[in-house]
């Protein structure tokens, strides 16, 4: 007996994608079946689990830990996505100019995406360092702000005399006119080096000594040392998006652009009413890929808080949770719990994601 | 007739089917070489005769997490490393085996009784321990040569020990007395000083008296010149501060031996015990140990009690010791000679071992009943927020103790 043609096909089709299935069917269905049936147990790995019903899930909100992993993990989320959105979107725009070399700027800026985590993690951990690059670059400044005072005023003072000398000429000048600030800012340079030389402008001294990690002290309710892994985070992601954009960019035609500019419109309509419209389905892939990759924090909490010291109760976010739950250090296995907790972030993701796409940027185009 | 069947097959060629095979697992690192030296030295020449192999599986990553897996898995060796910290959550499963059955009262009253002790859970023994580690106090004498201060000592008190730092870190400048670490796991060791214990009879925590006078010294070390934080110094441990000549002084175990010899192989240390408290004129000390254990789904429960026998003979025990590698648990160990060689490595070891004994004062084991390290974090996040001035001493302990109470069910 011949098969038909298309039968044939299927059954092609389902031996060839048997080996992703198999392993999706293994690793992923059968993992998350068994974490739902945990969730309503009381299982340590080895008594058998004991049906609990929903015990579980009442006493994570019982669990201080778990609500502050819950407030880290949603402020962190928006902040991440947020920042990371606005700045790659921003970096795109700039490098989408017609300039001659951009390829480089653009292989640079790509960079910090290359860096693994674990790198980044350890590059945060110096930068932040009580004696580290962070907190010497903010005793410089401090140090020196009479000085970048002095400098701004003298700027200031040379500039607004050339501009006036110019307008009475009859030439309109922009006061941040680029030609004559390049003849203000050395003089006030000048100015400020030779009254530091006489001594009548003094460096302070100032030594900040603001331990960023080790710390459960806060800033708008987000601790420090969760900020810290903000910063970082938002400048290793902002180039993997920004090439998002750039595709999405150089597909918006360019007669759209003309159009716009015989209509006389200026460049930030052109901006509002054609770039962010036309990019929405990508701008949709962004923030969603953002808020699923933040929601999913984990390993920078764990070397932040194993080899930075910050405290776990700073730091912990809802993967962390989970996983110090399955394995807390010295101490049984609470896999129920964790299942419990991990069931909760894949719902809470689900829903994130939903209630974004309803009432934030769909992934449809302008209506 | 069995023997003569073995033989039989050796001769035939099937050497394999006539052992019993034995496997035994711990973590990587630095033990995968002082293993297999052991096992192709001492223990295996010894099980030959009795026909069993040793199998060594040394599991690199997170072993207390494979260890967990495989023993719930039923895929466990038959032998394993157990550390004090998590046993008795391991214990408490009951897939260890107790170890009562397979040794005389005799040979178990050859190890020290501090670490029999440790490993004795609900009145069984449920691991030999295979080697130990306490605190000791490690200086570096030319910083204190240069400085023009005596070196500490065992008569030291916590003030006249303070003094010293002060002075070191006041002479030199650029080095602090030593980096202090917001750890329980060498900040415990001056609380037991005390007389503080870490749970009353009804398994609470309380911080009393006693721990916040601890506490207090310890925490205002830095605020009175004698010491800096280490994560200040860019340091995550006192011995890091300690190999970069960035503080005088460490409190580590033998294990900074092995990390100065390739960090600073020319620093010249010396190694006495911590101070006294100036009150009750003791100290106090942790024991970290290590333990064979057996899986209690083993197959060949009599050949692995064998090889655990082997494992932590005499021989076995001297043979690590003389190569420095380890702190032997056995008590006829004490007056091996090797302790007597000149060097730093053979005092640092010495000090160390007699950490333990009545000399070492208050000694408890690394461990907190069930809770493991969610019972220190409390107490470790009071430390730092007083070390980095971000809580006072009476708000630090306020915290701690109510999380404390939270943990262990008091109030």
């Amino acid at each position: 007996m011949r098969l038909k043609a298309r039968t044939l096909e299927g059954l092609y089709a389902l031996f060839l994608l048997f080996p992703l299935l198999f392993t999706l069917g293994v690793f992923f269905l059968y993992a998350f079946v068994r974490a739902v049936y945990f969730s309503f147990t009381d299982y340590d790995l080895f008594s058998p689990p004991r049906f609990v019903g929903l015990a579980n899930y009442l006493r994570l909100f019982q669990d201080p830990l778990f609500l502050k992993a819950l407030w880290h993990t949603l402020t962190y989320s928006l902040v991440v996505t947020s920042l990371q959105t606005f700045f790659a979107l921003l970096l795109a725009l700039a490098l989408n100019q017609p300039l001659r070399g951009i390829t480089a700027f653009r292989t640079a800026y790509y960079l910090p995406s290359v860096i693994s985590t674990a790198a980044a993690s350890l590059l945060l951990l110096w930068l932040f360092q009580r004696t580290g690059l962070v907190n010497q670059t903010l005793s410089l400044l401090l140090a020196y702000l009479p000085h970048l005072l002095v400098l701004a005023l003298l700027f200031a003072i040379l500039q607004g005399a050339q501009v006036l000398w110019e307008r009475r000429r009859g030439i309109p000048t922009s006061f941040l006119d680029p030609a004559l600030a390049l003849l203000s800012l050395p003089l006030a340079l000048l100015g400020t080096y030779a009254l530091g030389a006489l001594g009548l402008v003094q460096a302070r001294e100032v030594r900040v000594e603001i331990p960023w990690l080790p710390t459960t002290a806060t800033f708008l309710g987000i601790p420090y040392p969760l900020w810290a892994i903000i910063l970082m985070n938002t400048y290793t992601t902002i180039p993997t998006f920004m090439v998002l954009f750039l595709a999405g960019l150089k597909g918006i035609p360019k007669t759209l652009y003309e159009a716009a500019a015989l209509d006389g419109a200026s460049s930030w309509v052109m901006f509002s009413r054609i770039t962010v419209p036309l990019l929405r389905p990508v701008l949709f892939l962004v923030i969603t890929l953002g808020l699923i990759g933040t929601l999913q924090l984990f390993d920078q909490v764990l070397f932040v808080g194993g080899s930075g010291g910050a405290p776990l109760e700073a730091t912990v976010t809802l993967a962390y949770y989970v996983y110090g739950n399955v394995f807390p250090s010295g101490a049984t296995p609470r896999v129920g719990l964790a299942s419990a907790a991990a069931l909760f972030l894949a719902g809470l993701t689900l829903l994130v994601v939903l209630l974004q796409r309803r009432f934030g940027v769909g992934e449809r185009g302008w209506t | 007739m069995r023997n003569v069947l073995a033989t039989l097959l050796v001769l035939l060629g099937f050497s394999a089917l006539a052992q019993t095979q034995v496997r035994i697992s711990g973590w990587g690192g630095t033990d995968i070489a002082i293993v297999t030296g052991l096992l192709r030295e001492v223990v295996q020449p010894r099980l030959d005769k009795e026909g069993i192999r040793v199998i060594y599986e040394p599991i690199e990553g997170d072993y207390t997490q494979w260890l967990f897996n495989a023993l719930s898995a039923g895929t466990a060796p038959d032998l394993f490393y157990v550390d004090i910290f998590w046993s008795e959550s391991l214990f408490a499963t009951g897939r260890v085996e107790p170890l009562d059955r397979y040794f005389t009262r005799q040979e178990v009253a050859e190890f020290l009784p501090n670490l029999v002790q440790a490993f004795t859970f609900g009145g069984k023994l449920y691991g030999i321990p295979k080697d130990f580690n306490t605190l000791a106090l490690q200086f570096n004498k030319d910083l204190f040569d240069e400085a023009g201060v005596r070196y500490p000592n065992q008569q030291d008190t916590w003030e006249t020990f303070e003094a010293k730092l002060r002075q070191v870190q006041s002479k030199l400048k650029d080095v602090a007395g030593l980096c202090v670490v917001a750890d329980f796991a060498r900040f415990g060791a001056f609380a037991f000083a005390t007389g503080w214990k870490p749970f009353d009879e009804r398994g609470h925590t309380v911080l009393d008296a006693n721990f916040r006078r601890a506490f207090e010294w310890y925490t205002g070390l830095g605020k009175r010149g004698a010491a800096r934080f280490a994560q200040d110094l860019g340091e995550g441990w006192t011995g890091g501060c300690f190999g970069g000549e960035k503080a005088a002084t460490a409190i580590e175990g033998a294990w900074i031996g092995g990390f100065l010899r390739d960090k600073a192989p020319n620093l010249r240390y010396g190694t006495t015990f911590l101070p006294l408290d100036p009150v009750t004129k003791r100290r106090g000390n942790f024991v970290f140990t290590v333990s064979w254990s057996m899986n209690a789904q083993s197959k060949n429960k009599e050949a692995a009690a064998k090889v655990l026998k082997a494992l932590t003979s005499p021989e076995a025990q001297q043979w690590v010791l003389e190569r420095g590698l380890a702190i032997p648990s056995r008590r006829a160990l004490a007056n091996n000679p090797y302790f007597q060689r000149p060097g730093k490595e053979p005092e640092l070891n010495r000090i160390v071992f007699q950490g333990s004994t009545p000399q070492g004062g208050a000694v408890y084991p690394f461990k907190f009943r069930g809770f493991g390290g969610d019972w220190m974090r409390p107490i470790n996040e009071a430390l730092q927020a007083v070390i980095t001035g971000q809580k006072t001493v009476d708000q630090a302990l306020k915290d701690a103790q109510e999380a404390l109470d939270r943990l262990t069910g008091r109030k």
